[in-house]
């Protein structure tokens, strides 16, 4: 009972913007428990026409690429060795976790039989890109729970699973970028089956290598909002120098996009590409607004440098990523007679999950460390048995160890 | 998974010019596969047909067209079913393999490994896998190509109702008869053998009178379907060791710089002992 009433005043505490995020979680919860009771067919407005709708359109093939900041970022920092980016990486990759987690909480929503979803690991069918994407988003999320764990165990000061977390980072964060380079373009070959569906503005044999380039840049693009809106509202430093580092790797990606947007459509093609107006409307969007904009800016120094604009242009990446989602998934397939739009309960859903990341990073940034984490005064290595880098400071190596059971880790030496 | 010789698996050949529109087909489907009736109305579709479209309860359905022939009102029929693709789309995309193209011809479904993700849907060029929306944990549901009559012996069961217009045999003797129709009465068919190529080849084939687009036929590629997909898929090993493998090299090779850089400038410190070194 006193736990119940210790946590129901910590609730009480929170500021209104939580309160409300949590009001919104728990409406799609709501809202997806009517879903089982009353069936796909009365609570969607799916149909034989459109067997996927909202869910499948943002809350796993957007989604996906939403969350792709965890392993651009880990790749840049630790195979590139930008390291001074790595204070980046933690937010990052508890982002990453969130919404992967949250990809799966949809995908089981969505399915027919979620109670089967396991058959996934045991009937392999390795024609499928679903059964790929499947196997690759569990194992993900795995690796990223491994890696999320690093701040759990600073927290309550569990230093055997941190060393040996310490020591499989590299190995993870190859894992993640591996995995996640067959998933993000996996998520692309879905569409490759819809030949005589999928308008020729969007459909082209290179999807998947499409969708994996501009995951990248909008993972990039995320971290920058990420960060800018940390500082902003939940009091964390200002990250403006490594943004600015960030944002000088944003042209070469979004160039390589927008080259290969636009050689596929020249070269690989094929038919009609302006016969439909709202379809070309659709795609302008997209590339003039959400790819080749925000690019000429990311290209000047003086955006690069400002911290709005900078973090405008990335958002217009996002907009533009999130528009070709569901221009590939949706409406570049849709039947101007008869047209699918969301219905209420899958509004409710889709916005109690984004309002669930949300609400579950603000939590996870109040009760665990992950902004206050400095690996160059921390040392993780596993004793003396391996090779000894720490020869010189034993002491200030003992003062860490008693200071990590607080919670603050190391912030305060560096 | 393609690749296997289809042509001595069963066909249907259906001759829509010799189709009276007796719904015979949909009658013995319903029967055979226990479907429920459908609370319809008439019209409620574009023409003459109900229900208005194939459903769950509903495998297969005559579609009618009206046109004019010497100033007569005449009708023109299709009957919509699964093609039972030689290369099904549906079976290539399908996570858990819950199509299955059998050696019998028929394409089955197998309602216990189905996870109901309807990626089948998507994927399917003839748009024939159709779901159970009214249920809370809905499967899918289509055409069975009656697989338990074939391997009991028997025929299809709206192949035995049908009066007239369909054919059940070895794909190769279906074809065979089609084009020899075809031939004969250049003046009565279209010149074309509608499921022949279409889609890398299907395992129901159709005659008509009049242009097949006009009856309401999609039109799909001659390729395989799966090939869409597998020239994509078959990256992947490739991909993951590519990128796996090159990430590990500039790792590594980036923290053999930092290494070395480190521990020249330990020997540094022990040349000079006055002061640790912070960085
Ligand atoms: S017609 Fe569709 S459902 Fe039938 S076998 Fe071909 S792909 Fe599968
Ligand atoms: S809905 Fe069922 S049969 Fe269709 S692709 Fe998904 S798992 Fe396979
Ligand atoms: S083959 Fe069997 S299941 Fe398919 S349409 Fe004919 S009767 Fe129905």
């Amino acid at each position: 009972m006193t736990a119940v009433r210790a946590v129901a005043k910590e609730i009480k505490g929170y500021h209104a913007f939580v309160k409300f995020m949590i009001f919104l979680v728990v409406l799609a919860a709501v809202a997806s428990l009517a879903r089982f009771v009353f069936g796909l067919g009365a609570t969607t407005n799916m149909d034989d026409t459109y067997p996927w709708g909202l869910w499948i359109s943002f809350d796993v093939v957007t989604a996906v690429p939403l969350a792709a900041g965890a392993f651009t970022l880990g790749a840049i920092v630790h195979c590139f060795n930008i390291k001074k980016l790595e204070p980046l990486v933690r937010p990052a990759i508890v982002t990453g976790f969130l919404g992967y987690s949250l990809v799966c909480v949809g995908l089981v929503l969505d399915l027919g039989q979620p109670h089967k979803g396991w058959h996934v690991l045991r009937y392999w069918n390795l024609h499928s890109p679903m059964f790929e994407v499947a196997m690759c988003v569990m194992a993900y999320t795995t690796v990223l729970f491994l890696e999320f764990l690093s701040p759990v165990a600073e927290k309550f000061g569990w230093h055997i699973p941190l060393r040996i977390l310490r020591w499989l980072e590299m190995p993870l964060v190859i894992l993640a970028a591996a995995i996640s380079t067959l998933h993000q373009s996996s998520l692309g070959t879905f569409f490759l089956i819809a030949v005589d569906k999928l308008h020729s503005l969007w459909y082209n044999p290179l999807l998947p290598l499409l969708f994996w380039v501009s995951a990248i840049c909008c993972g990039m693009c995320i971290i920058i909002v990420e960060a800018t809106a940390c500082h902003k509202w939940m009091g964390q430093p200002n990250e403006g120098v490594l943004l600015r580092t960030l944002a000088k790797i944003l042209p070469y990606t979004l160039g390589f996009y927008i080259f290969l947007r636009v050689y596929t459509l020249m070269a690989l093609s094929e038919g009609p590409f302006f016969d439909v107006p709202v379809f070309t409307l659709l795609f302008f969007l997209e590339l003039g607004i959400g790819f080749i904009l925000p690019f000429l800016m990311f290209t000047s120094n003086s955006v690069r440098n400002d911290d709005r604009r900078r973090v405008i242009a990335a958002l217009l990446v996002i907009f533009g990523l999130v528009l070709n989602r569901f221009n590939v998934s949706m409406f570049g397939m849709m039947d101007p007679n008869h047209m699918y739009y969301p219905s209420i309960i899958e509004s409710l859903v889709t916005i109690g999950i984004i309002a669930g990341h949300i609400l579950f990073f603000v939590l996870i940034a109040k009760y665990f460390p992950i902004f206050e984490h400095h690996p160059e005064t921390v040392d993780y290595t596993i004793p003396d048995s391996f090779h000894k880098i720490d020869d010189g400071k034993p002491k200030q190596e003992k003062e860490q160890k008693e200071v990590l059971p607080e919670g603050s880790a190391a912030s305060e030496l560096s | 998974m393609s690749k296997v010789d289809t042509s001595k698996q069963n066909a249907f050949l259906i001759d829509m010019t010799k189709c009276t529109g007796c719904r015979g087909c949909q009658v013995a489907c319903k029967q055979w596969n226990q479907l429920e009736a459908e609370n319809t109305e008439f019209f409620s579709g574009e023409g003459y047909q109900n229900p208005p479209a194939m459903s769950e309860y509903t495998f297969t359905r005559i579609k009618f067209r009206d046109y004019e022939k010497n100033g007569q009102n005449e009708f023109a029929f299709y009957k919509e079913m699964c093609m039972h693709c030689d290369d099904p789309a549906c079976a290539s995309v399908c996570p858990v393999g819950a199509f299955e193209k059998t050696p019998e011809g028929p394409v089955i479904y197998k309602a216990d490994r189905c996870i109901g993700c309807r990626f089948c849907m998507i994927a399917c060029p003839f748009g024939v896998p159709k779901y159970e929306w009214s249920k809370g944990l809905p499967l899918v549901k289509k055409c069975t190509g009656c697989h338990d009559r074939v391997t009991a012996g028997l025929q299809p069961a709206c192949a035995t109702a049908c009066p007239t217009a369909i054919t059940y045999g070895p794909r190769d003797e279906m074809i065979k008869i089609a084009e020899e129709r075809v031939a004969k009465h250049p003046d009565k068919y279209i010149r074309k053998i509608y499921g022949k190529e279409e889609a890398g080849g299907t395992s129901v084939i159709y005659l008509t009178s009049l242009p097949f687009d006009e009856l309401g036929f999609k039109k799909v590629t001659l390729r395989p379907l799966p090939e869409y997909t597998w020239q994509a898929l078959r990256f992947v090993p490739a991909a993951f060791l590519t990128v796996g493998g090159s990430l590990s090299a500039l790792s590594w090779i980036n923290h053999r710089r930092d290494r070395l850089k480190n521990e020249q400038e330990d020997a540094e410190q022990v040349d000079t002992p006055a002061d640790e070194k912070e960085d």
